[in-house]
């Protein structure tokens, strides 16, 4: 058996007392084999996301593949959540029911959805970025409004320190000089365009491209360069709310604007028109918001992690209960709820209400597929399994990890939009050295009603020096304690 | 041979499998032995061979197969060139490579390609040599006084082997000098260095000159019209350009300044996985004979096919045979040697 303590925080690896305590109390009394315990993985996480996916202890079952396969059991426990004596009793609970799953049928079997009695499944098995938790994700940003409206507050004010790295002036002031540096540097060498396009993808308040604007408008009078009247300004995002929001706040540039529905995971669809004409693309927190799926090393084999997002039935009870309605009826209404908004209630305030309460109560389950069963589907473009075994040489040999395939499938759809010296901008929390990964928890968590993820830059590098560009991450150094990084691209000759 | 009017041919490199990038990648590592990559490359250059010929394609070329990229083929056959081999991490980064000392007169063994190329075809072959403006842009200068007294010393290398290929049976040459459009204001001494290089050589010579298509993008962007009137002075037979992707304003150059050369003029975007129906193609081809006679035009996809998928670049190729027939078939002329 090995225990690996996957974070860095002090106080809650006290928890690692009472869970070997746990262990050895279950191993006495039968209810773990010695074999099961010889191959039990257990990791202790500490989930800094208040609102996340997680039950206290979550156990993926997995079998190892060969000629006689051998099925174990992987245990993530958040110590966050640990109290005294709440160890067993979760421990127990979890292994039976990922041991009812196991010898129930073959793990890449689908399973009846009502065969957990303690959880009403939302869906089967399945890649994470196919699961019905991004569904709640899209719908948080086309109601957006009607979150904050509720809340009272932006959704700004959830980010850690209540506001956007993205607006930071100072930042704001450096990306335009950068920007402006390049246009001067093509117009000496008579390679400027005579339209100077530039993209924003996931346009927040729209405050930063205000602030950019106004900046980038100043230094081109102050320098006499006049760029600004050929800039294309094209402002991209997949809210309705949130592009309408952004107009207000470029109001005074709005002539070089342009707005416009886009989904951030293929630019290139919208503005396949642009193709090699953009000079700069810039993203603030989109990349951590785009559907992800994990994978687990294990002994030096790969397995993907398959979800299954689940109420527990003790929340269904109180959710249908409080709302007045039929509880039988729970996962139909998730369902309707995610096709009509809070409306199809009928009553608005009773609509949002259960989608907030619905949100907060859903967690997910996982289970390992060997990489074998699933090569074909799992990567996204510009990865692949020779690349990603590449990249995993020098790795720790156990190590869980995100694929971040949203965001690879934009940055891969984004750099062929880009002029040859246009560069791409990411403002994000990025995971820069697989280590990091067996140093804490990195997602997912829930961010009111969106869902968060760190991003796996080590595979986008990779996938960017195949496709013609350097990436590079630099930390924000504009907020004391601030965990964004600023990804840019370079050329790669 | 016979060629018929509106002769197709392709640039240069042709699809580059993954799994032929994953070998080459392993070669560098030392997991595959150098006999082994040989045979892999052989087997690759006839099957590719073989695509041109079932797309219909009149001159062809080996596919490039062999080559990592443009330049490290030649930088790594240079005597004199000293190359840190630790340099690659994947088999198409380019090498650091330098000169020390001046550069030793030596085959570049592009013959014994030749020769496997023609021995597996009967279509007109063509090879594709780069050129030494390309080569110096590459290349770390620490021995000579300028780029251009390098390069000269480059060309005179390659025109060595040029006269061994016409030899052998070459009568298509293509020179590449993509890096003229990254660098404009070389072009009076590149042009000099250029005419080094083809002094003497008896077969015809063309230049080909795009905007890059390194990982399939577009190094520069810009207009043609740096390369005139100075690429007038170049002793060459055809000047190939990419016309496709950046459409065909640039055409416009070739009234303008009359120039002596054929045209081998772009009509399929190497950047872009859409295939061209045979229709564009044909229309492209059109806009091409409202400057220059049938007579002086050859049809070629804008740069090299390395970064396309093998069935894309195929269907590319293919299209682009069709568009060729329908318009000869409107012009109503016939075959020619």
């Amino acid at each position: 058996m090995i225990l690996q303590l996957n974070h860095l925080q002090g106080k809650a690896a006290a928890a690692t007392q009472e869970v070997i305590e746990t262990l050895y109390s279950l191993l006495s009394e039968g209810q773990i084999e010695p074999g099961e315990f010889a191959r039990l993985r257990i990791q202790l996480d500490w989930l800094q996301y208040k609102k996340n996916f997680r039950d206290v202890v979550l156990v993926t079952e997995g079998i190892e593949p060969g000629a006689e396969p051998v099925p174990f059991m992987h245990i993530q426990i958040d110590t966050r959540q640990v109290v005294p004596g709440c160890l067993k009793p979760a421990m127990q609970r979890a292994m039976l029911l990922a041991k009812a799953r196991s010898s129930r049928q073959g793990l890449l079997q689908s399973e009846p959805l009502d065969s957990a009695p303690e959880r009403l499944p939302l869906e089967e098995f399945k890649p994470f970025r196919s699961s019905i938790a991004w569904e709640f994700n899209r719908l948080y940003w086309q109601r957006l409004k009607d979150w904050e409206q509720i809340l009272g507050k932006g959704y700004e004010q959830a980010l850690p320190g209540g506001q956007s790295d993205a607006n930071h002036p100072d930042a704001v002031a450096d990306s335009v000089a950068d920007f402006w540096t390049l246009l001067r540097d093509l117009e000496s060498k008579q390679r400027l365009p005579a339209e100077i396009y530039i993209l924003e993808i996931g346009v927040g308040t729209g405050q930063r491209y205000g602030l950019f604007l106004d900046r980038f408008q100043a230094l081109d009078q102050q320098r006499g360069t006049n760029f600004y009247p050929k800039l294309r300004v094209l402002l991209g995002d997949y809210s309705l709310h949130s592009l309408d929001r952004s107009r207000a706040a470029v109001e005074k540039h709005v002539d070089q604007c342009s707005f416009m529905v886009l989904d951030a995971i293929n630019p290139l669809k919208t503005l396949s028109f642009l193709r090699h004409k953009l000079l700069h693309v810039h993203l603030t927190n989109v990349y951590d918001n785009l559907p992800n799926d994990e994978v687990l090393r294990r002994d030096g084999k790969l397995y993907f992690i398959q979800a299954r997002a689940y109420l527990p039935m003790t929340d269904v009870v109180r959710i249908t209960e409080k709302y007045g309605l039929p509880f039988e009826k729970a996962r139909t209404l998730v369902n309707r709820l995610l096709e009509g908004g809070p409306d199809y209630l009928g009553d608005y305030d009773r609509g949002m209400g259960f989608w907030m309460e619905i949100w907060d109560a859903m967690k997910l389950e996982e289970r390992l597929a060997p990489f074998e069963d699933v090569i074909d589907t799992a990567f996204p473009p510009g990865l692949d399994i020779t690349k990603l075994e590449e990249i995993l040489k020098d790795a720790p040999g156990d190590l869980r990890f995100h694929l971040s395939s949203g965001a690879l499938e934009s940055f891969y759809n984004t750099i062929p939009l880009l002029y040859p010296r246009g560069y791409l901008q990411v403002q994000d929390i990025f995971v820069t050295d697989l280590n990091q990964y067996r140093l804490g928890f990195h997602g997912p968590g829930k961010m009111d009603g969106s869902i968060v993820n760190w991003v796996n830059g080590v595979l986008l590098r990779e996938v960017g020096e195949r496709s013609g560009y350097d990436v590079h991450f630099a930390p924000f150094q504009y907020r004391k304690g601030s965990k964004t990084s600023i990804l840019y691209t370079t050329l790669r000759e | 041979m016979t060629l018929p009017i509106l002769p197709t041919t392709v640039v240069g490199s042709y699809s580059m499998p993954g799994w032929l990038e994953r070998l080459k990648t392993e070669y560098f590592a030392r997991r595959i032995s150098r006999h082994d990559l040989d045979e892999i490359h052989d087997t690759a250059v006839k099957a590719d061979i073989k695509d041109q010929e079932v797309a219909g394609i009149d001159i062809i070329t080996d596919g490039e197969a062999r080559r990592d990229n443009m330049v490290d083929y030649f930088v790594e056959r240079l005597p004199g060139v000293q190359i840190d081999r630790s340099s690659k991490k994947f088999y198409y980064d380019f090498y650091d490579s330098v000169v020390q000392g001046k550069l030793p007169m030596a085959s570049l063994g592009l013959v014994a390609d030749f020769k496997f190329l023609r021995a597996n075809t009967e279509r007109e072959p063509k090879i594709c040599v780069t050129g030494p403006h390309c080569l110096s842009k590459r290349i770390r200068n620490q021995y000579y006084p300028s780029e251009e007294a390098m390069a000269m010393d480059l060309a005179r290398v390659i025109n060595l082997e040029m006269k061994e290929l016409v030899k052998a049976g070459a009568r298509q040459i293509q020179i590449d000098e993509p890096y003229y459009s990254g660098f404009p204001e070389d072009l009076p001494w590149a042009v000099r260095v250029l005419n080094c290089m083809v002094e003497g050589v008896n077969a015809k010579i063309g230049v080909h000159i795009c905007y890059g298509n390194r990982y399939g993008k577009p190094s520069w962007e810009g207009s043609y019209r740096y390369l005139f009137p100075t690429i007038l002075n170049a002793h060459v037979q055809q000047l190939t350009m990419e016309f496709a992707r950046r459409g065909g304003e640039d055409l416009d150059l070739f009234k303008e300044f009359n120039p002596p050369f054929e045209l081998g003029v772009g009509v399929i975007d190497v950047k872009s996985h859409d295939v061209e129906t045979p229709d564009l193609v044909a229309e492209r081809i059109r806009k091409a004979l409202e400057v220059l006679p049938p007579e002086r035009i050859y049809i070629l996809p804008d740069c090299g096919l390395f970064h396309l998928p093998r069935d894309v670049a195929f269907a590319k190729l293919k299209s682009m045979v069709e568009g060729a027939k329908a318009v000869r078939a409107e012009l109503g002329i016939g075959e020619r040697e």
